[in-house]
This record gives structure tokens, C-alpha cells and sequence, in this order.
């Protein structure tokens, strides 16, 4: 097998050193991990098509792998499978400003596409908090949002066309630059699939104008629940705001430790963008102050520069990394849940932590409710680290309870599949079945993640290690 | 009609109850074939039990709802019965706090504007314009990816559908997606129902993110434009600093309908700095409420094949001048290139405007009048995308149930 593939996309391109391809047995999720037999790293869509019918044909599974920012394991090797990994398709192909898209490999990063279209006042929406190392190709599998999806959208309504190496080696061409592809939506289901219907190797995506005005406001609240009441007639006046962040005392003061971002000592923090035309923009803010103040707000404080911004930002952006500054080891949990029950899930985690006698952190994206609790443990503590595990599962039953989801944007991947018949019936994951056996009958592309299999869901994963790029400070867990 | 066909209703009857089957009768007749039975269910469970009879003894079932685009696509190869959505009905739930809004199939876009608007003194709203608001259903929006003006700001119905329940072929029930609007657990099944026409799954419920009703609007016409400058506003449009609601070239009259949503306090500046960027004239309420009315349901009113063209929007004055050729009316959304067209039933026509159509670098899809054009309505199957699509077919409904033929010509 791997001469095989060695003869279709050249030795160099082939690893196979137990030292080199330990490099990929777990992504951002350390706590999952396998070796596998091989590494691929092609070049282009014709090299990874060469290389899949090779595995097609020999029935060996393989793992499509990005950056491996991954925070589900969605991107963990198989042991005795391949991975092939597209980090060397880093080029930007092209780039259409009169139609506003630009034809990127997958390796490129987030950042990458936003600096090539900058000169022309385009940026690519979806801003995971990992955006200077992930790559598109991930965004893709994950469809990714990040915290201003609340008014741009994911990554399914800035991706416009793929080409894709199905499971079995075939190119398929999805979607386009223009819209309405006739036929099924296929890049519709492709887009947040995880990797497990195909090798997307080229990437179409929609350029957004940056907005001509963008402000940036803060205001400090004694409860979660004032906060959370705050942003609840945001909306109620039929704000959309760019974004609106939340974070708890644990999480202001780890942020605070961490990079000084100047946040006022309270319970909870709010953080609101506006963007749009100027005096929209004005206006806005406006309105948005007048409700922060009638809700107990303090301490507002406003960004109009980008330098300003960047500074309210930071203590956010740096909120999961600082958590280490509070506690030894920490897990992210991300869940959703709808932005109005907020309080009674809050209290629900509150109750978990005097339960589990372990502290919780809580950032939210508070305009979509996605919740990120960060719950906080000693793995140098026997038995801690599985407490933690445990406490964050609850947290889940507290976002289904409450009619939420198990992921809203770091996906299934390895770590939640087993978590999935607690959100689908069984109606609902045959369904999934009958979609993924369509597009890979075999079941080789990225198989275990995603749905539960039996094997999968008998194994309890290891305790969270931090990622190696984590520990760089190159990207943070969000 | 199949062989199938005779016994349908009493299988159906016998299953349902009679009070949920009826006789087919010519006016039912769908693609050529009139049916043995139509089916109204009560509820989704109904929809399974006919699903699971259908799969069991190879009848071939169309679902209809508002029967406003039962047209679209190829005609179905047979129709045994009909399948009903008028009794799934009403809306399940409303959150107004967290936007979003859960809704039976069978309710039509005009049902939930009604609810919305009673809730809250209006303040959201679902913004999904396509025509006949009164007769189309949300499940058959959904189902043939409808869309109107709003899209230059709202998308489609691929864009505001967060959560369906369906049931599968064979009587699976199935849901995805969910009640939140941030949400990647699992397939997006519902992006696969976006568009199938009915012949995948039938919907039973939808789950819908709502949008604010902007507090303010104005509505700005650029008249008797040269199709050159008209084709230019798609390029003007692009970076205008201003929220952009509308923008529609209507053609032949030669005219683009703008307008901006924004807050009472800044509007206004959205609709001057407008008017200077493109020349438009901006219009009192009396003149925009005239103007919307005479361009509303555009091209749809009047007879004829209708087709869904998307161009790159740089080529939106090579559309005009190929429409000018061969279509009677055509309104193009100009920032996204993407237009509707009504033009003669005839399918060499559709075939000439479809080859100009993709020299453009675009397609063309027939939407109205596909029954009468048969094979031209879309474009030729083929590829290994379409062997993918066919295979998802077969996946969920093997024994070729839902409206077999329409996407796929075979399948």
C-alpha cells in the first residue's frame, strides 16, 4: 500500500517514521489519539484522488486532516488507517472582487484569505478564534462560525462551490460561484460533515465588503442573569448586532491575569459590536447603551478605532487559553442553547459545580447561544479528570433539556458521537446512515466520528492535555 | 398509470380512513397522470403510515401543498396519490426571544405572517417573499427553495431553515437541525430537503429563523435606464455603504427598485447617499406602495414558462441582452446575478436562453411549465455529481416513492 502510494504522489509526500507520523495521531482534542500507518500530504486534487483510490481499492480507512485545530477529534487518526492530510494545499488560486469570491486549497487559513482580499476592502466572514492556523478545508468540515456569525452567518453561507475527492475516488464538483446549482444540495450537506463524505481539495468562497463603520461597546453587570437580560431586549428591539459576548468572574478575572485587557471587577461582562453604515451605526449604539444602562449596566465603555477594538477584544479572545492562570487543566464544553434561558441553565451549572465540587467558567456567545462553560480540574488528581468529563456531559443534558444542541460550532468529531442519540432518535441517525452510506459505501472516509457506533461508545476518552500550538499561544480553544 | 394505481385508494382507505382518502379526479392530475387517490393526513404520524403503505406495495406518491410549484422540475414518472399537506397545519411554537419560529408544513407563508404579526405588534417576521403568499406552504417553499426580493438581504430558504421533521420514504421519521440557530450536530439533512422537490422526504415541520422588521424603509427607483447602466448598479451595489433590502432590475421597463432598511434616525442618510451613488430618485410612500404593487410577483403574473438563470453578477448586462432576445419579462436580483424570467412555452426557446445563459458562465433551470417541456426543464443529467445525487436517492427512498423522475429523470 504505501508503495502504491508512494508511486502516486511521490516518496516525500508518503510518512511513515513512527517519530513523523505520531505528529498526526490527535488534533486540538488531545485527549483521543491513534497512530496511523501512513501520512499522505498531496499537492493537489489529483494526487489526493490517486491516493484514495489506492486506499479505495485496498478498503483501508483514512482521515482527512486540516490544520488539526480540531477541538472533537473529529480529526484523530485510525490505527492502521491513513491520514491524508492537506496542510501543503495552501495556495490561494484566485481571487474575483467584481464577484466577490476567491477560489482557495484547503490549506489556506482564515486569515490568509482575509489578508489577500484586505487591499480591497473584502474580508471572509467566519472568524473561529483559531483563524490565524486553521484552515478552510476544516472550516468546511466543521462549517465553522466563530463570534460574528450571529449576523454573518456560518461557513455554509460563505462557502458558494468544493471540489470534492468522494470516498470511493471520484472528483465531484459541488455548488459553484454562482448560485442555485441545479440539482440536490449536495455542498449543503457536505459543508459541516465532518470529513466523512469526501476530501474537499478546492474551496469557492463569498468575500464580504468590511462594513463601512464597525463600534465596540462594554458594560459591566452584577448577575449573568442581568447581563443575560440585557441582551434579550437587544433583540426585542430588533438589534442585530455584529456580535455580543459574555463572560463570568472566573473568566474576567483569568482574562485579567492574562493579558490586561482593562475589564471593569464585575460579575458578568458584556461585549457588543455594531457594524453597518455610519449613522446606522450611531444610532445603534446608541440604543444599545440606553438598554445596558436600563438593565443595570455599568461602566460602558466605547471603541470606535480598530486599535481600541482590538484591546476589548483581547481579554475575550483570551479568555479559554487564560483559564490555565486559574486552574491546572481545564475542558471546553460547547453547547447551545436558546439565548432566552440563559438563567435557569446558568443555575443548572452552578448546581453541577457544588455537586461535582469543581468550579465552571462560563463564556458565551450570548447573541446565539452558544454557550462555552470551561470546567476547571486538577489532572494531577486522581479520578478529576473524569469528574470533569462527566460534569461537562451534564451541561449537554442541561442545553438539551432546555430544547438546545450538543455542539454548536466544534462539531461531533470522535468526542460527542457517542452524546448524539441523546439529541437524535433513531429515525433521525438512520437517517445520517442513509445519507454518509450514499456518499461512502464502504464506510472509509473518516469512519467512527460523527455517529455512534458501538465500539466507539464503550471507550472513555483520556483526560484534556494541551495542544501543542495551544501551548505556542498560536491558537485558543473556542 | 401504473398497475399499481387501482387499488391505491383502498389500500390508502383501509390504512388512513376513509375521511383522509379521496378519489383522484382529473383536476388533481399531476405531470399527465391523474391519480388514484388523494391523501389528506391529519397528522405526521398519518404521513408515515402512507409513506410506509407507498414503500410496501410500490406506489409512487407526490407530495403537494399549496399547489403553487407543483410544475417544478421534470414531470413525475407516475402518481398513484397525491399527498396532501393541508391538515399539517399552524404554527407549533413561537419564540419570540430567541427568533425563531416552528411551523406545520401545511401552513401557508400568508397563515404565519398573520401570527407573527399579531405577536408583538410585528416586529419579526420570517422574510420569505415568493409569490402567492396565500397558497404557498412552508413546506413547499422549503421543498423548492423558494425566494423572493428579500434575498438580496435574507437569502433563501436554504438560508432561514434551521430545523426540519420529515419522514423518510419508507415511513422513517426523521428530524435535523433543531430549535437553536447555531447548531452543527449531525448531517444538515434539512439542506438536502432545501430544493428536492418533495422527492427525498416529505416535510412535516419546519423550524424557521425569524428576522427584526427594520424599524424604518425607503424605496428608491432608477428609471428608464439603458440595460448597460442597469447592469453597472450590480457593480455600484457592491460596496454602497447602506443595508440594501431590494434591488431588482425589472426588464423590459427598464427600471431597478431599490430600497434600504434601516433605523427612523439614519435612514435617511442610507437613502441620499443612495440616490447620489446611483442616481436614483427616492420615492414618498405613495409612489414606492404604487411602484411595489406593479412590480409585485413579477415575472410570475401572466402566462408562460418561468426559469430560475444565476450569472456571475459581471454578467448581468450580458443576461439582460440575451433575455431582450428570448424572454417576455425578467427581474434580476442585481447584487447576486441571480434572476427570474417568464418566456413562451416553447422548448426551443428554453434551450437557446439556457446555451446563452451558460456562455455567461451561468444556468438556467425551468421552473414554471416544466410539465408541458418535459426533459428541457433541467439541465441534462449527467456526471459523477449527478451519479451522487442518484445515489442519495436511492439511499433514502429504494424503491422510488416520492414523485420518481422529477430531479433526476430516472430516479
Amino acid at each position: 500500500m504505501v508503495a502504491r502510494l508512494r508511486a502516486a504522489v511521490g516518496g516525500e509526500a508518503v510518512l511513515t517514521e513512527p517519530a513523523e507520523v505520531r505528529a498526526y495521531e490527535c488534533d486540538g482534542l488531545t485527549g483521543h489519539r491513534a497512530v496511523p500507518a501512513a501520512v499522505v500530504l498531496p499537492l493537489t486534487t489529483e494526487e489526493t484522488a490517486a491516493a484514495v483510490r489506492i486506499l479505495h481499492e485496498e478498503h483501508i480507512p483514512f482521515v482527512p486532516r486540516g490544520s488539526g485545530t480540531g477541538l472533537s477529534g473529529g480529526a484523530v487518526a485510525i490505527t492502521n488507517g491513513v491520514v491524508i492530510c492537506l496542510a501543503r494545499m495552501r495556495s490561494v488560486l484566485s481571487v474575483d472582487i467584481a464577484n466577490e469570491r476567491a477560489t482557495v486549497q484547503p490549506g489556506v487559513t482564515n486569515l490568509a484569505v482575509s489578508e489577500a482580499v484586505a487591499q480591497h476592502g473584502y474580508f471572509y466572514a467566519p472568524d473561529p478564534s483559531s483563524g490565524s492556523v486553521c484552515s478552510i478545508g476544516g472550516n468546511v468540515a466543521e462549517n465553522s462560525g466563530g463570534a460574528h456569525c450571529l449576523k454573518y452567518g456560518f461557513t455554509l453561507h460563505h462557502v458558494c462551490g468544493v471540489t470534492m475527492v468522494c470516498a470511493g475516488g471520484e472528483v465531484v464538483r459541488l455548488g459553484g460561484s454562482v448560485p442555485d446549482a441545479p440539482g440536490y444540495d449536495l455542498l449543503g450537506v457536505v459543508v459541516g460533515s465532518e470529513g466523512t463524505l469526501g476530501i474537499v481539495t478546492e474551496v469557492v468562497l463569498r468575500l464580504v465588503p468590511r462594513p463601512p463603520a464597525c463600534v465596540t461597546t462594554i458594560a459591566a453587570f452584577d448577575s449573568m442573569e442581568a447581563a443575560g437580560a440585557a441582551v434579550s431586549a437587544i433583540v426585542a428591539e430588533g438589534i442585530v448586532p455584529a456580535a455580543v459576548e459574555m463572560m463570568d468572574r472566573l473568566t474576567i478575572q483569568a482574562a485579567e491575569a492574562a493579558v490586561r485587557a482593562g475589564y471593569p471587577d464585575c460579575e458578568a461582562l458584556l461585549l457588543v459590536e455594531i457594524d453597518g453604515p455610519e449613522a446606522e451605526c450611531r444610532t445603534v449604539l446608541a440604543a444599545v447603551d440606553r438598554i445596558c444602562a436600563a438593565a443595570g449596566g455599568t461602566g460602558t465603555r466605547v471603541a470606535t478605532t480598530a486599535a481600541e477594538r482590538a484591546l476589548l477584544w483581547r481579554g475575550r479572545r483570551a479568555a479559554f487559553a487564560a483559564m490555565g492562570r486559574v486552574s491546572p487543566d481545564y475542558y471546553v464544553q460547547d453547547g447551545v442553547i436558546p439565548r432566552t434561558r440563559l438563567g435557569p441553565v446558568l443555575r443548572g451549572i452552578r448546581e453541577l459545580e457544588l455537586e461535582f465540587g469543581l468550579r465552571v467558567g462560563n463564556v458565551f456567545h450570548a447573541g446565539d447561544g452558544n454557550l462555552h462553560p470551561l470546567v476547571c480540574y486538577d489532572g494531577s488528581v486522581p479520578g478529576e479528570s473524569e469528574k470533569a468529563l462527566e460534569l461537562a456531559g451534564r451541561i449537554l443534558d442541561l442545553c438539551l433539556a432546555e430544547g438546545g444542541s450538543i455542539t454548536g460550532e466544534h462539531g461531533v468529531g470522535m468526542d460527542k458521537a457517542c452524546h448524539m442519540p441523546r439529541m437524535f432518535s433513531e429515525g433521525a441517525l438512520a437517517t445520517m446512515e442513509r445519507v454518509r452510506a450514499a456518499f461512502d459505501p464502504l464506510g472509509l472516509c473518516n469512519p467512527a466520528k460523527l455517529l455512534p457506533t458501538p465500539r466507539l461508545c464503550g471507550e472513555v476518552p483520556g483526560p484534556y492535555r494541551a495542544h501543542p500550538i495551544e501551548t505556542a499561544g498560536l491558537a485558543e480553544r473556542m | 398509470m401504473s398497475t399499481a394505481a387501482a387499488p391505491a385508494r383502498a389500500l390508502l382507505e383501509a390504512e388512513l380512513g376513509a375521511e383522509s382518502v379521496r378519489e383522484g379526479t382529473p383536476a388533481d392530475a399531476i405531470g399527465g397522470h391523474v391519480p388514484a387517490a388523494v391523501v389528506t393526513p391529519a397528522d405526521e404520524a398519518a404521513v408515515a403510515a402512507a409513506c410506509r403503505l407507498a414503500h410496501r406495495e410500490g406506489l409512487a406518491l407526490v407530495v403537494r401543498g399549496g399547489g403553487t410549484r407543483q410544475g417544478w422540475g421534470r414531470p413525475p414518472r407516475r402518481c398513484d396519490a397525491v399527498l396532501h399537506t393541508a391538515r399539517l397545519r399552524g404554527v407549533v411554537e413561537h419564540a419570540p426571544g430567541d427568533l425563531v419560529c416552528t411551523v406545520r408544513a401545511g401552513t401557508t407563508l400568508a397563515e404565519l405572517g398573520e401570527v407573527l404579526a399579531a405577536a408583538h405588534g410585528h416586529r419579526q417576521c420570517l422574510p420569505l417573499d415568493p409569490p402567492q403568499p396565500a397558497e404557498q406552504t412552508l413546506g413547499g417553499a422549503v421543498a423548492t427553495a423558494a425566494a423572493g426580493p428579500l434575498r438580496v438581504r435574507y437569502g433563501t430558504a436554504r438560508d432561514l431553515v434551521i430545523g426540519t421533521r420529515f419522514v423518510l420514504a419508507d415511513g422513517t421519521v426523521g428530524h435535523s437541525g433543531g430549535k437553536v440557530v447555531k447548531n452543527v450536530a449531525g448531517y444538515d439533512v434539512s439542506r438536502l430537503l432545501v430544493g428536492s422537490l418533495g422527492t427525498l422526504a416529505v416535510i412535516t415541520e419546519v423550524t424557521v429563523r425569524l428576522h427584526p422588521v427594520p424599524p424604518a424603509r425607503r424605496t428608491l427607483l432608477v428609471e428608464r435606464a439603458s440595460a448597460a447602466r442597469l447592469a453597472d448598479l450590480g457593480d455600484l451595489l457592491r460596496t454602497a455603504p447602506v443595508v440594501l433590502g431590494i434591488a431588482d432590475i425589472c426588464w423590459p421597463e427598464a427600471i431597478c427598485r431599490l430600497r434600504v432598511e434601516g433605523t427612523e434616525e439614519a435612514v435617511d442618510d442610507q437613502a441620499a447617499g443612495l440616490a447620489e451613488l446611483t442616481g436614483a430618485r427616492l420615492l414618498d410612500d405613495g409612489e414606492a406602495a404604487e411602484l411595489d404593487a406593479s412590480v409585485a410577483a413579477r415575472p410570475w403574473r401572466g402566462a408562460g414558462a418561468i426559469a430560475g438563470i444565476a450569472v456571475p453578477r459581471t454578467r448581468i448586462a450580458g443576461l439582460l441582452e440575451a433575455a431582450s432576445a428570448f424572454a417576455t419579462e425578467i427581474v434580476v436580483r442585481a447584487p447576486l446575478g441571480v434572476a427570474e424570467a417568464r418566456l413562451p412555452e416553447l422548448p426551443e426557446l428554453v434551450t437557446q436562453l439556457r446555451a446563452a445563459v451558460e456562455r455567461l458562465g451561468g444556468h438556467l433551470v425551468l421552473h414554471r411549465g416544466g410539465a408541458a417541456l418535459g426533459g428541457v426543464a433541467w439541465p441534462a443529467a449527467d456526471g459523477p455529481e449527478v451519479a451522487l445525487m442518484r445515489s442519495l436517492k436511492r439511499a433514502l427512498d429504494p424503491e422510488g416513492v416520492l414523485a420518481p423522475g422529477r430531479a433526476l429523470g430516472d430516479a
